[in-house]
């Protein structure tokens, strides 16, 4: 035991004059949650806080365009800002200019078209119920929304706003429908009564988050996603702290005396094992808390800690392992420093990628989602948002718990065949 | 009757899958408190016959013996009475002298009283006691050599190995070196080292093995060999036995 405890201290000296490698480890992941946080929350906001800018060309004769900007207007999903004279291709350049993710032209024709759609879906319908002929039946107009979208504004934006906008046209049109509706059928206007209950029993749409245990679901966002995932990649990424710190030992010279004091390379290991594990525990101890205490002060949400600790401490320690034990294997495989800090550091970045940390795996085609799962930062992953983001209990935590075990021992096993191999066992 | 501490029968060390062994069939007696020089080329087999005599590599055939206390030992058990000083420099040059020394220290398993004695005589002796606290990456190469043997020493070992004690050091250094190996043999550590400072060996070694290509060419004292070859010095011995060729 003292023996370890010696080993220990050493490996702890050795780390705290590792200045390169505590920065890696500590401060370069405090600045990765903070930037991606931040980015991710306010592209969040762009989208979801209804805040998007947008110009727009009304040059519709009829009262249908004037309505459609007033719906755009007070819709709160936009800030409108109308040029009614431009052409649509001036339009085009000032929206450019005028940093305007979006410009959205309203042709000439616009209500006389829709009128004229509606009017000939009216024929049909009345057709149908007999109360119409051929003879009067009204051949459809060509008209189009455009929407100009600045280059910059990604498709998966494009497409909310396109869905946005024909939500809005779509109501637009039924109403005229059902105004032509009455009109055919001899009324000036629709009933009161009618038009209040067209207008305000719509079946509503409630958005929750489904979730696995019974506790009151976490709100996700970009702080619940984002705290796990960069602390995973911080402590995989020690594997240029450890790795090279391995592979820099054992080419030194230390290594070959220690061969001559058995167990010292035993404790050794270990002894490296056992620090770094404290290294990854406090890497996350310290984004949890920067999480959970900083972000709010800075208009980020809060982290929430899952209910149950016990299971948090439980994926935290496997991850963690995960990740020394990754590390272990490469400083032993590896021939030089430059090997170990280049193989690991890709290495991470890779798995880091496939596993989910950048871009979530359901947005995968379906051969990288089934390729994610060779990465132990997708298991690791896994586990921390079944806690952080479902509540998950230890039945729906057992996949990933189970899959970073075996990752774990596969490590260590490869570890010490080589080690045996090698003479240093 | 001189009494052995290490029987060598038979040793060969291929490397991977060369055929031609670094060390090819070595038998080699080494009496208990001797001080046996290992000598020889570039790549003749030194290195790997000292890394076999102190555990670090396991011999391909053959078997080493260590008899320590009138009990029998094989490599992996005589390590605890083993000392060994490489040629590289192998401690930890971000910590200091008193780090190094304590670390190993424990890991020999030395009781904390005898270790604050022990570090404060070595350090004391090897001149190093004023800088005790500083990173040994300051450290001069003399200083360097210096602590680098100090840590082969801590635990009193009854066979000491060194590889190159003395390499790139100032008289100084290599004085205060010699003198603390000989207090340590005179108390009855046996010691099996390798220079390629044949001068200054001729006059440390008790006894002397010659080694190429993996075989011993010739062992005996200094005075034996000399008047068995005619020749001067071991220098001279050392090119008659070996000839003039480069090595690599």
């Amino acid at each position: 035991m003292r023996k370890l405890i010696a080993s220990i201290k050493k490996e702890f000296q050795l780390l705290i004059h590792d200045k390169v490698g505590l920065l890696l480890m500590y401060a370069m992941p405090i600045v990765l949650v903070f930037i991606i946080t931040l980015v991710q929350d306010s592209a969040f906001k762009i989208v979801n806080d209804n805040q998007l800018e947008i110009l727009v060309t009304n040059q519709d004769k009829g009262a249908l365009g004037d309505s459609l900007v007033n719906i755009l207007k007070k819709s709160g999903s936009f800030i409108v800002e109308e040029h009614n004279q431009l052409s649509e291709h001036s339009m085009q350049q000032k929206g450019i200019k005028d940093g305007k993710l979006a410009s959205v032209f309203i042709p000439s024709n616009f209500s006389e078209a829709i009128q004229n759609n509606t009017g000939s879906v009216t024929k049909l319908i009345l057709k149908e119920f007999g109360m119409n002929d051929d003879s009067l039946m009204i051949a459809n107009k060509n008209t189009q929304l455009t929407i100009y979208f600045d280059p910059i504004l990604q498709q998966n934006y494009q497409y909310t706003l396109v869905t946005n906008i024909q939500t809005i046209l779509f109501g637009m049109e039924n109403q005229v429908l059902i105004h032509n509706l009455f009109s055919e059928m001899g009324y000036d206007e629709i009933p009161d009564y009618i038009a209040e209950k067209l207008t305000g029993e719509q079946t509503p749409v409630v958005a929750k988050q489904a979730s696995l245990g019974k506790k009151q679901t976490v709100v996700p966002n970009s702080t619940q996603h984002n705290v796990p995932a960069w602390s995973i990649f911080a402590m995989f990424f020690m594997v240029v702290s450890l790795g090279g710190n391995i592979v820099k030992e054992r080419n030194s010279g230390s290594f070959v005396r220690l061969m001559t004091i058995p167990p010292s390379f035993t404790f050794t290991l270990i002894s490296k094992m056992l620090i770094y594990l404290g290294v990854a525990m406090s890497q996350l101890l310290l984004l949890f808390s920067i999480g959970y205490s900083i972000f709010p002060l800075i208009g980020l949400p809060a982290l929430q800690i899952p209910a149950s600790l016990a299971q948090l401490v439980v994926v935290a320690l496997l991850s963690g392992m995960a990740a020394v034990s990754y590390a272990v294997l490469i400083g032993t495989y590896a021939k030089t420093q430059e090997q170990a800090n280049g193989f690991g550091a890709i290495s991470i970045v890779i798995f880091a990628a496939i596993g989910g940390i950048w871009v979530p795996t359901f947005v995968m085609p379906d051969y990288m989602q089934t390729i994610a799962l060779f990465s132990p930062l997708y298991w690791c992953l896994d586990g921390f948002y079944t806690l952080f983001l479902k509540n998950g209990d230890w039945n729906e935590l057992s996949s990933s718990t189970i899959f970073l075990s075996f990752f774990v021992i596969v490590c260590q096993i490869l570890t010490f065949v080589k080690l045996k191999f090698q003479n240093y066992l | 009757m001189e009494q052995k501490i290490i029987e060598i029968q038979s040793v060969f060390k291929n490397y991977g899958k060369s055929i031609v062994p670094a060390v090819d069939g070595i038998c080699l007696d080494v009496v208990k408190g001797e001080k046996l020089g290992v000598f020889g080329p570039n790549g003749a087999g030194k290195t790997t016959l000292i890394s076999m005599m102190c555990g670090i590599l396991k011999p391909t055939r053959g078997t080493i013996n260590y008899t320590i206390n009138e009990n029998q030992f094989d490599a992996k058990t005589a390590l605890k009475f083993i000392g060994y000083v490489p040629q590289d420099f192998a401690f930890y040059p971000e910590l200091s002298a008193e780090q190094n020394l304590t670390y190993f220290g424990k890991m020999y398993g030395l009781n904390s009283q005898i270790l604050i004695k022990k570090i404060d005589f070595l350090l004391e002796k090897l001149g190093l006691s004023a800088v005790r606290h500083k990173k040994l990456s300051t450290y001069s190469g003399g200083m360097k050599r210096r602590i680098n043997l100090a840590i082969g020493i801590l635990n009193d070992p009854k066979l000491l190995f060194l590889d190159e004690p003395t390499v790139g050091v100032d008289v100084q250094s290599k004085y205060a070196i010699d003198q603390l190996l000989d207090e340590l043999n005179e108390k009855g550590t046996t010691i099996v080292f390798t220079s390629h400072h044949l001068k200054e060996s001729e006059q440390f070694c008790d006894r002397i093995a010659l080694i190429d290509k993996g075989k011993i060419i010739e062992i005996g004292t200094l005075q034996t060999l000399l008047s068995t070859y005619q020749v001067a010095d071991l220098e001279e011995l050392l090119i008659h036995l070996t000839g003039k060729e480069l090595r690599d």
